[in-house]
Parts: C-alpha cells; sequence; structure tokens
C-alpha cells in the first residue's frame, strides 16, 4: 500500500473497534476519526468503555476486532506503535511516589530515546505553578493532576489522549490546562479529550463522541448534539390565570416541565409546529427558548434508549476543525 | 501499510530498575560473602570442625544432609568449605532475589500502576519483559561471584593446611549461578502470569521449596532416592562437579531457563495486563 499523504492523513482513526472481557463487553462495533488540530471530546457514564477504547488506541489492550491507527500507523499490542508521538494522560495518573516530580517526569521521558523535554517541562511546570522538587508522594491530589498534565505534554506530543484532565484541579489551574490543550491543537495536535465534565468539554471540544453501554450513539458537533437534545419552550400568557392543559394525545413527544398560572415551560422533540400551533391557541405574552446544555442533552442519551439520536444516525462520523 | 519502527531499547528502564533493586542485591551479596568467610572460619581449624559435626550429629539427620551429608568430615576441607554454599541460609538469600527481582519488577509496576506508564511511552512489552530478564539473570551471577569471591577472600584469610581447588568452587559457583537462574526465570513466568504480587510470589516460593524439600528428602531417606532426579538440584550435584564441568547438566539447565524465559515472555507478551 503506498504510504499516505500526510496532511489528507486522520490522526487517530477507530474503524469499528470491539473489545471484549471474556463475556462481559468492553466495547463494541466503535468507529470514529479525529483529524489534526481537532480537539474531539469523548463522552460516556462510568463503565461505558471510555478507558476501554483510549487503552485499545495506545495499544494496552488488544481489541478483540476492529482497527486503530495512530499517525497512520497501525496499532498493535504491546509494540509502542507511534508512542514517541502521544502524550498520554490516564484516568488514575499513578507514578513512583518516592522520586521527585521532575525526576519521576525525566525518567519517562528519556524511555525510548533522549530526553529533549527539559525546557519544556520547566516552561509547563511555571505554568501549572508545581515545585517540581518535591517527592510525588507528598503532593496533594490536585499536584498530583499537575504532574500527570506535565508528563501528557512535556514531549509536545502530535496526539494527545487525555483522560479526566483536570480532575482534581483548582478553577484557575483548570483553565491553565484547558489553555494548553487548545494551543496544542492551534499547533496542530490531534486531542482525545474523555470528561465528565460537559461544561470543559463544550468549552474546548469541537466535536464529541457518546458512547452507552459500550457503542457510540452519537459522533457529532457539540452544537449538533445539544439541539439534538429536547427544545424547550418557555410561554407567559396575557391572562396570568390561564392554565391551559396540555392535549398529550395530539402532542405525545411534548413534555411539560413546570406548569403555573400564566406561565408554561414545556420540552420536545421534533418540529416546533405543532407546539407552537396549540399555543397560538391562546393569547401569549412572550415566549422565550431557553438554550439545551450539553449536560441536558447528554442526560437524555442516558434517558431513554433511541432518544435524541438522529435519524438514521449510524454512530461514526469523520473529522472536522475545532 | 507504513510499517511502524521499533522503538530503541530502553535503557533508562533498564537503568531505574536497576538502581531499584540495586539496594536489596548489595545486601544479600553481603551476607553471603561474610557466610563464606563465616563458614570457612569455623573450617580451617579441626577442632572446631569436629565441635561443629558433633552439634550436627545432635541435630535431626536431615539437617546434615542438607548440608552436605556424608561428605562433611574432618579433613574434608573442600566438602566442608560448600556448607556455606548450600546452607539453607545462603538458599534463602538466593530464593529472596531470584522470585523478589523479577515479581516486584513486573508485578511490583503491574500492581502499582506505573506499567500503564512505562507501556504509554515508546517501549514494547517484550523490551521492558526483556530488562526484567536482563536484571534476573545478571543479579543471580553476579550474587553467585560475590559467593565465590567470599570463597577467595577467605582462602586467602585463613590457612587450610592444604590447597584449595579454586577452580572447583568457580563451576560450583557458575552452575549454582545457573540453577538460580532457572529458579529465576521460573519466577519470571509467574511474574508474567499473575495479576497479583502475592501470588506470583506465592507459587514462584511454593516451587521453589518443594524443589529444595523433596531434593534434601530424597537424599536423606533411602527409600526416596528415586526422587532425587525429580529436582532441579539434581543437576548441580556436588559429586559430578568434583570430576569437571558437568557439560550435560549444564545443557539442561540452560535449556530449561531459556524455555522458562521464553515461556514467560509470551505469556506477558500475549496477556492483556491489568493496567
Amino acid at each position: 500500500m503506498k504510504a499516505r499523504d500526510q496532511s489528507s492523513m486522520k490522526a487517530v482513526e477507530v474503524k469499528s473497534l470491539t473489545k471484549w472481557y471474556g463475556s462481559a463487553r468492553g466495547v463494541e462495533d466503535v468507529t470514529f476519526t479525529i483529524e489534526r488540530g481537532e480537539i474531539f471530546g469523548y463522552l460516556g457514564p462510568n463503565g461505558s468503555g471510555k478507558t476501554t477504547t483510549i487503552r485499545c488506541i495506545l495499544g494496552l489492550l488488544k481489541s478483540s476486532g476492529g482497527e486503530v491507527r495512530v499517525l497512520g500507523e497501525r496499532i498493535i499490542r504491546g509494540r509502542a506503535t507511534a508512542h514517541a508521538r502521544i502524550g498520554y494522560l490516564p484516568g488514575e495518573f499513578r507514578i513512583w511516589g518516592r522520586a521527585r516530580a521532575r525526576r519521576s517526569l525525566r525518567i519517562l521521558a528519556a524511555m525510548g530515546g533522549r530526553d529533549h523535554a527539559m525546557a519544556r517541562r520547566r516552561e509547563l511546570a511555571e505554568r501549572l505553578e508545581l515545585d517540581l522538587n518535591r517527592p510525588v508522594g507528598d503532593l496533594s491530589k490536585g499536584n498530583r493532576q499537575k504532574v500527570a498534565v506535565i508528563y501528557a505534554f512535556q514531549h509536545q506530543p502530535e496526539v494527545l489522549i487525555l483522560d479526566e484532565p483536570t480532575a482534581g484541579l483548582d478553577p484557575l489551574m483548570r483553565q491553565v490546562a484547558l489553555e494548553l490543550i487548545r494551543e496544542a491543537a492551534q499547533a496542530g495536535a490531534a486531542v482525545l479529550l474523555s470528561s465528565h465534565d460537559l461544561s470543559e468539554v463544550s468549552a474546548v471540544c469541537g466535536r464529541a463522541g457518546i458512547l452507552r453501554e459500550g457503542r457510540l450513539v452519537e459522533v457529532a458537533p457539540i452544537s449538533q448534539i445539544v439541539q439534538q437534545g429536547q427544545r424547550r419552550l418557555k410561554v407567559w400568557f396575557v391572562d396570568e390565570t390561564l392554565l391551559p392543559d396540555m392535549p398529550s394525545a395530539d402532542l405525545p413527544d411534548v413534555r411539560i416541565i413546570e406548569r403555573q398560572p400564566g406561565m408554561l415551560h414545556v420540552a420536545y422533540h421534533g418540529p416546533s409546529d405543532a407546539v407552537l400551533k396549540w399555543v397560538a391557541q391562546f393569547p401569549v405574552d412572550r415566549i422565550s427558548t431557553p438554550q439545551t446544555s450539553l449536560e441536558e442533552a447528554f442526560i437524555q442519551y442516558y434517558r431513554q434508549p433511541g432518544a435524541g439520536r438522529r435519524p438514521g444516525s449510524s454512530g461514526t462520523a469523520e473529522g472536522g476543525r475545532a | 501499510m507504513k510499517t511502524a519502527s521499533r522503538p530503541p531499547f530502553p535503557f533508562t528502564l533498564l537503568w531505574v530498575w536497576l538502581v531499584r533493586i540495586l539496594p536489596a542485591w548489595c545486601g544479600i551479596a553481603l551476607l553471603i560473602f561474610l557466610m563464606q568467610i563465616a563458614v570457612s572460619s569455623i573450617v580451617h581449624d579441626n577442632a572446631n570442625v569436629r565441635t561443629f559435626l558433633a552439634f550436627l550429629d545432635m541435630l535431626p539427620s536431615i539437617v546434615k544432609t542438607a548440608l552436605g551429608g556424608d561428605m562433611l568430615r574432618p579433613g574434608h576441607v573442600p566438602a566442608l568449605l560448600t556448607i556455606g554454599y548450600q546452607h539453607p541460609f545462603v538458599m534463602f538469600l538466593f530464593m529472596l532475589f531470584a522470585v523478589g527481582a523479577p515479581t516486584g519488577l513486573l508485578t511490583g509496576e503491574v500492581q502499582r500502576g506505573t506499567m500503564e506508564l512505562i507501556l504509554s511511552r515508546p517501549v514494547t512489552k517484550t523490551q521492558v519483559y526483556i530488562c526484567a530478564c536482563v536484571l534476573t539473570a545478571g543479579g543471580m551471577f553476579a550474587l553467585v561471584l560475590a559467593m565465590f569471591l567470599g570463597t577467595v577472600v577467605a582462602v586467602q584469610l585463613y590457612d587450610f593446611g592444604e590447597p584449595i581447588p579454586l577452580d572447583l568452587f568457580f563451576r560450583i559457583a557458575i552452575n549454582a549461578g545457573l540453577l538460580a537462574s532457572t529458579f529465576g526465570a521460573f519466577a519470571l513466568v509467574c511474574a508474567a502470569s499473575f495479576a497479583r504480587l502475592y501470588s506470583a510470589v506465592g507459587i514462584a516460593v511454593a516451587f521453589l521449596s518443594v524443589n529444595y524439600f523433596v531434593s534434601i528428602t530424597a537424599e536423606w531417606w533411602p527409600r526416596m532416592h528415586f526422587l532425587r532426579r525429580a529436582t532441579l538440584f539434581y543437576l548441580v550435584y556436588y559429586s559430578d562437579l568434583y570430576s569437571g564441568w558437568p557439560l550435560r547438566n549444564m545443557g539442561i539447565l540452560a535449556l530449561i531457563l531459556l524455555m522458562a524465559a521464553v515461556a514467560g515472555g509470551i505469556v506477558w507478551h500475549r496477556r492483556d495486563l491489568p493496567l
């Protein structure tokens, strides 16, 4: 096969990735790609298969099926393919506790080659306000997380795989970590960001994939995911005592969130036409359409199977720039 | 398909692990070295030997068997000096390193959670395993050389009234190194196979202990003589070493060592580590 053109090559390509732990499902038929310069959010509740996917991408686990390529190279378990160009921040960062942070980071940077990261390490430590001369075991949880962030970024990788990168960081340091992620993406790195903090994902990611029970149920731009959630309508009637009943038979997809005399707050799926026509039967004072947050959209993916799912969505998508 | 280049050998990991096991190795080597001096200080004086053998005769006869059996008699200096090589305390020290080094390095890193970080760097699983193999085998041979060095120093310190055949002790040391490395290789298989440190250590210690006690029992109890060949200790039988290099036995030991190391490597490579 011809070597692929660097510019058209996806940084991360996951095709039909499946991983079974005996009879237990890890992930099944997961497909997505991440382009260079893109920050891709990877969402899902605990046990949905996020860490399994990440470990398969890194070749730490052998997939039961499918294929993973990073920077064009096929990942084979244990072969450390392209690892010099990957920055990894594990969900649970455990490092040699007795060694000073500087020494631990230097050892890890020097593995598989020379340590060229000294200047970058110092710069990152300054930005994260971390004293690298202290033993890692003496550091607080937040400071250990800073060591993890430095570990992932110190060798200026072309692909960053970050599992909960800001867990345990204070709000100021969280901002610094998010800036580092944005800067890396602007410099051309592909970033896979797995996080439970959806505000963080919506702040930095262009696209996201949502996992449910080991299957990727959505891969789409964040804005689209939010839009595909329930739409909301808040209506204030001219008659402040009016308390209209919702004809549930005619509007099966409409759910009342809040109902007070003179005010109605509803959520619904699909086109707005039927809801607006029903509301227009009454004298309306004003209406508002509250924004659905990513968190609300995310919760809907789990509240009921199929909810918020794009019709015809296959759970796969090609990359787009963040 | 684009072919991935093999990452360079992780000498950093080798160095880090060497530094980690070095203090324990130095302590064990010093004790083994001093043990040879201590045994020589008793053996060089016939009066001391008689007292020592009289003391041994008061103990259950299996203890004397464990230290050399009927070969232990006044005037038989080389056999008496080998007490320092096969003393249960020395065996325990060797076992400590043979089991502790590979399990501590491989299973220890897995259990500590640091293996995930190591394998996320450009280091293959095979390279990680080779680092553990090199340090285990190298450490074992360095320990037997410390043991031999103890004999060499003791020969300079004490007058035994007869020339001591150091070439015999060198042969014994090299064969002991092979045997110890074989047990180390078995410990590597355990380290590669188990997620928990205690399981790996437990199985390796059980294998070694069973070998040792079967070997002693078979030597001590005539009805059990047939079991002598069932243990690895039979391959470094003292009387075989007297006549020269037991090349056949050394070859068998080297083959078992190699097979165990390769089997451990295959298990390590094929297994999803519990990270």
